[in-house]
């Protein structure tokens, strides 16, 4: 009984530990599976080729500072760009440059992440996360993600589930 | 042997079990990787662990005694529900099927979510010890 009440405590801290860039419910958070929800959705076009055609396209969603220099490092790292296009759309003014990134959008007012459905994270403000739009212009996959940096593998997974 | 010598070497063998299953679980708890992942773990922890109470109790009713290393079975019911995440981390997205997998895509979305589960845990859990304690001190 001592470690049913302890899972109990567990549980109420691990939903305390959330952090403000999360989604306030956590089954949005990273499902790991395509067209969850109302998905697929058709995904507006932010740019001129963006998102791209016959060929998946993901989309991040930051905001200003840091983020986008870790990003972009971790991308040059990685074999995301070798599977898809790639647009950073930056919260705020103009973003800064980024050779490993395609396109670079800013959204000042937020209207890209709403076009694209991106959830409001618990603390408020402008999400971030990604989006996975397919070959066909269908957004297919989007989730909050604070840490999707450190997680490419991951988006990657997502993007060879298009295949 | 002597009966104090079994009793403790039962004892020893039992607390063994414990902390092979209480590490295991911090092994599974340890292959998520971001913060977040936290919620997944309790999702498909309380959803094994929930199975295996109610196949521990039907078995212990059936045998009539408890079931040999308890802490095994929710260990056990564990890893079936959260399998698909092992297919995750070898590349592989998760899909609709995998469900099979003790509802592994759709338990998230319960209404609740994982205060549900974890309501739904205890009540399993309480339907054992209920069921150990109509067996009598032998269930004990």
């Amino acid at each position: 009984m001592g470690a049913a009440v302890g899972l109990g405590l567990l549980l109420a801290l691990a939903r305390a530990g959330e952090g403000p860039l999360d989604d306030p419910d956590q089954a949005w958070q990273r499902p790991g599976f395509l067209d969850a929800g109302d998905l697929p959705a058709t995904a507006p076009t932010m740019a001129p080729g963006v998102p791209a055609r016959r060929r998946p396209t993901v989309v991040f969603f930051l905001r200003p500072g840091d983020s986008l220099a870790e990003l972009c490092h971790a991308l040059a790292a990685s074999r995301l760009p070798a599977q898809a296009a790639t647009a950073v759309v930056v919260a705020g003014s103009t973003p800064d440059r980024c050779a490993a990134v395609g396109a670079l959008v800013a959204d000042p007012n937020g209207a890209v992440a709403e076009a694209y459905g991106l959830r409001r994270p618990g603390g408020g403000g402008p999400p971030v996360g990604y989006a996975v739009v397919d070959a066909a212009g269908a957004i297919r996959y989007r989730t909050l993600d604070p840490e999707v940096a450190d997680q490419l593998d991951e988006v990657g997974t997502i993007v060879a589930a298009l295949s | 042997m002597p009966a104090a010598a079994a009793g403790r070497s039962s004892a020893l063998r039992v607390c063994a079990w414990c902390v092979i299953a209480v590490l295991g679980e911090i092994g599974l708890y340890a292959s998520y990787r971001g913060h977040d992942a936290r919620f997944h773990w309790f999702t498909h922890f309380f959803v094994g662990a929930s199975l295996a109470l109610v196949v521990m109790a039907l078995v212990a009713a059936r045998i009539r005694r408890p079931v040999p290393l308890p802490l095994v079975w929710p260990l056990l019911g564990h890893v079936v529900a959260m399998f698909p995440d092992f297919l995750f981390a070898a590349d592989i997205a998760h899909q609709r099927w995998m469900d099979v997998f003790l509802g592994h895509i759709s338990t998230h979305f319960v209404p609740g979510r994982n205060l549900t589960w974890y309501l739904v845990f205890l009540a399993c859990l309480g339907a054992y010890l209920a069921v150990l304690d109509r067996l009598g001190p032998q269930g004990r």
